[in-house]
């Protein structure tokens, strides 16, 4: 039945033509509040959000960006916080993850806490070691707020090899604080970290043997697509 | 904490001021049915018992309850509420020691797109208060229910319109009956409720419910949708309110037969785009904000009536969970069938010497009702209602002002 004009229909073959862009698949978690709708959305669109409230359930955000010649898809799956979503809500949203963002707030002792219990929830989720994380702290504007020293989310992250970025998903413009223009492209970087990681990892597929030491990024160039000419940035963590 | 309660009382009743102003200036669409339906309401209302049969078919059919005025009126008869008999004020104490504190502030304090563009900052601060205030006083009040993001959203869309008391009453009403199942300590019940959504659409439309099973897209594109009676999600507030009319009016599981009726009606929409997960939520959960809401109502209905919930659970094989919104909601309706008419209830009132604030009972409902109707400017009469149901003079002032910024809330929600 509907039958189209176009007829842009699938008549029960369950085959599809690959699709041409490769996707890159990334869940974002971390406590409520901490700013995980904030940041997919300053990736997403470009720009801050004016304001942003409770996530319920999932939101899903995507850009397409090109990376050494490749257009790639990278679609943000942003979470909700409160944890009786997490425990019976979420689920869904964890197969086929490429790679997890943890979010914390800077200014927000609990949250950072919080990252062993969203840890352990991406290994009961099955989400294997080969899988990519880095942890965000976010809202690293607010200096005079800091809960969270960097030496400790550094020590951290290392503990669990992933890489620590922290930055601020505020816009810069409105700040007069020492991040001024470049902080905002910290989000960009971020994400663009992931996906330079998860380009390198060929093939993407799901049962891939954990490379090497692991833990080791090392990111020369990321390109920007979203028009705002191309700049270097550089990040390692082991 | 804020600080004292008189700015407060006076902002807000300028709110309430404005609000009503609003209602008389758009109400004016000379419509024979229009008309009708109001003389139906307004004759349940005072037939007594109340006819709450012809209050929720009003509730329901086109246009819903209409005004604000009457939906101050109505819902509380259609949640079986007496607005004689309304919680007091919460104090300072709802504050102190809830778990679930730090989550609903964090919530209200960032629910700012839920009010009315054009209020001024310092008054939307003023009402986000009293809804921290309110959610944590039925959270009190009912220690077995459990706070969950989107509950701020119901919540919110009652304070806009009946007021701190009458929304405490209210809320904690919906929270017992028709929100039950949304604040069990896990979001089980939740799911099992969400799971009455691809039954439906495969009754209807096989072609869709296998595309949709074939991209695996699941049914959380819904969950805001259900758990906030789409308060979340309608960028528009009179859409929001003439949901509501209808949810309060129906079944639990309405919201369910409503986002069926929604997914339906994307039909093409939907089989044209990817089979797969991620472009099918995105498709979903972006909800068109033009959507034919009177139409989508009626097939809703329809829906229910063709595939109730007992017929889907049998025949799509639903695990069975004890839903308690469900249980219960058969004893809900018989208890709405025996309510007094608001006129009786305050002579009752009055007769049992009861001390329930005056205030109260007048923020919640203007006295004299029928004599301010009767005849003459309907400008003064609203003044004149707002007065009596506020704070007196000096709320006159701040209503005065807030007429400065009245036709952007015009605009906005009517």
């Amino acid at each position: 039945m509907a039958e189209s004009g176009s007829s842009v229909e699938f008549s029960g073959s369950l085959t599809l033509p690959p699709p041409r862009t490769r996707i890159f698949k990334i869940i974002v978690i971390g406590d409520s509040g901490v700013g995980k709708t904030c940041l997919t959305y300053r990736f997403c669109a470009g720009k801050f959000p004016d304001k942003t409230e409770a996530t319920i359930g999932v939101d899903f955000r995507e850009r397409l960006v090109e990376i050494d010649g490749e257009k790639i898809k990278i679609q943000l799956w942003d979470t909700a916080g409160q944890e009786r979503f997490r425990k019976s809500m979420v689920q869904h949203y964890y197969r086929n993850v490429h790679a997890v963002v943890f979010v914390y707030d800077v200014t927000n002792a609990a949250s950072f806490r919080s990252l062993p219990a969203w840890i352990e929830e991406c290994k009961q989720h099955a989400l294997g070691t080969e899988v990519p994380r880095i942890l965000v702290g976010n809202k690293c504007d607010l200096q005079d707020s800091i809960q969270v020293g960097t030496d400790v989310a550094q020590q951290f992250a290392d503990a669990h090899s992933m890489p620590v970025f922290e930055t601020s998903a505020k816009n810069p413009n409105s700040q007069d604080g020492n991040y001024g223009g470049g902080n905002s492209d910290h989000v960009e970087a971020i994400f663009m970290t992931v996906a330079h990681k998860l380009k390198s990892q060929k093939p993407l597929v799901l049962s891939q043997p954990p490379e090497g030491s692991g833990g080791t990024i090392n990111l020369s160039r990321v390109r920007d697509d979203g028009g705002d000419g191309s700049r270097s940035w550089s990040c390692s963590s082991c | 904490m804020d600080g004292g309660g008189l700015p407060t009382s006076r902002v807000v009743s300028a709110l309430a001021m404005r609000r009503r102003f609003i209602v008389t200036t758009t109400a004016q669409e000379p419509s024979c049915g229009r008309k009708q339906k109001l003389a139906e309401i307004h004759q349940a209302l005072i037939s007594d018992p109340v006819d709450i049969e012809t209050l929720r078919r009003a509730a329901a059919s086109k246009g819903g309850l209409l005004t604000d005025e009457l939906r101050r009126k109505v819902w509380p008869k259609l949640l079986n509420i007496n607005v004689y008999k309304l919680p007091h004020k919460p104090g300072r104490d709802v504050r102190e020691n809830h778990k679930d504190y730090n989550q609903v502030v964090l919530d209200v304090r960032r629910s700012m797109k839920r009010f009315p563009k054009g209020m001024p900052s310092t008054e939307r601060a003023v009402l986000q208060e009293q809804l921290i205030d309110i959610i944590l006083a039925v959270l009190k009040h009912n220690p077995q229910l459990h706070y969950y993001q989107g509950y701020h959203d119901v919540a919110v869309s009652l304070l806009l319109v009946v007021g701190e008391q009458m929304a405490i009453a209210m809320l904690d009403t919906l929270s017992n009956y028709h929100l039950r199942d949304f604040m069990d300590p896990t979001m089980d019940s939740t799911k099992h409720i969400l799971n009455y959504l691809m039954p439906i659409l495969e009754q209807v439309d096989t072609e869709l419910h296998d595309f949709m099973i074939r991209a695996e897209v699941g049914n959380i594109f819904a969950l805001s949708w259900l758990i906030t009676w789409f308060g979340h999600v309608l960028s528009e507030f009179k859409h929001t309110l003439r949901l509501y009319d209808f949810f309060l009016a129906s079944h639990p599981l309405m919201p369910i037969y409503l986002a069926a009726t929604i997914v339906l009606h994307r039909e093409k929409e939907v089989k044209q785009t990817e089979c797969d997960m991620a472009m099918v939520h995105h498709l979903l959960s972006r909800i068109p904000q033009d959507l034919p809401y009177e139409l989508l109502i009626g097939r809703a209905q329809d829906l229910f009536d063709q595939y109730p919930p007992s017929l889907l659970a049998k025949r799509a094989a639903l695990q069975s969970r004890k839903s308690l919104s469900i249980s219960t909601f058969q004893a809900f309706q018989l208890s709405t069938l025996h309510q007094r008419p608001d006129s009786v209830l305050r002579r009752l009132t009055k007769a049992h010497g009861s001390s329930t604030s005056k205030h109260g009972l007048e923020a919640a409902l203007p006295r004299d009702r029928g004599q301010l109707w009767g005849k003459g400017n309907r400008m003064v009469k609203m003044a004149v209602w707002g007065l009596s149901a506020t704070l007196g003079a000096a709320v006159f002032a701040v209503a005065h002002t807030a007429m400065d910024w009245g036709p952007e809330v015009l605009l906005q929600l009517f």
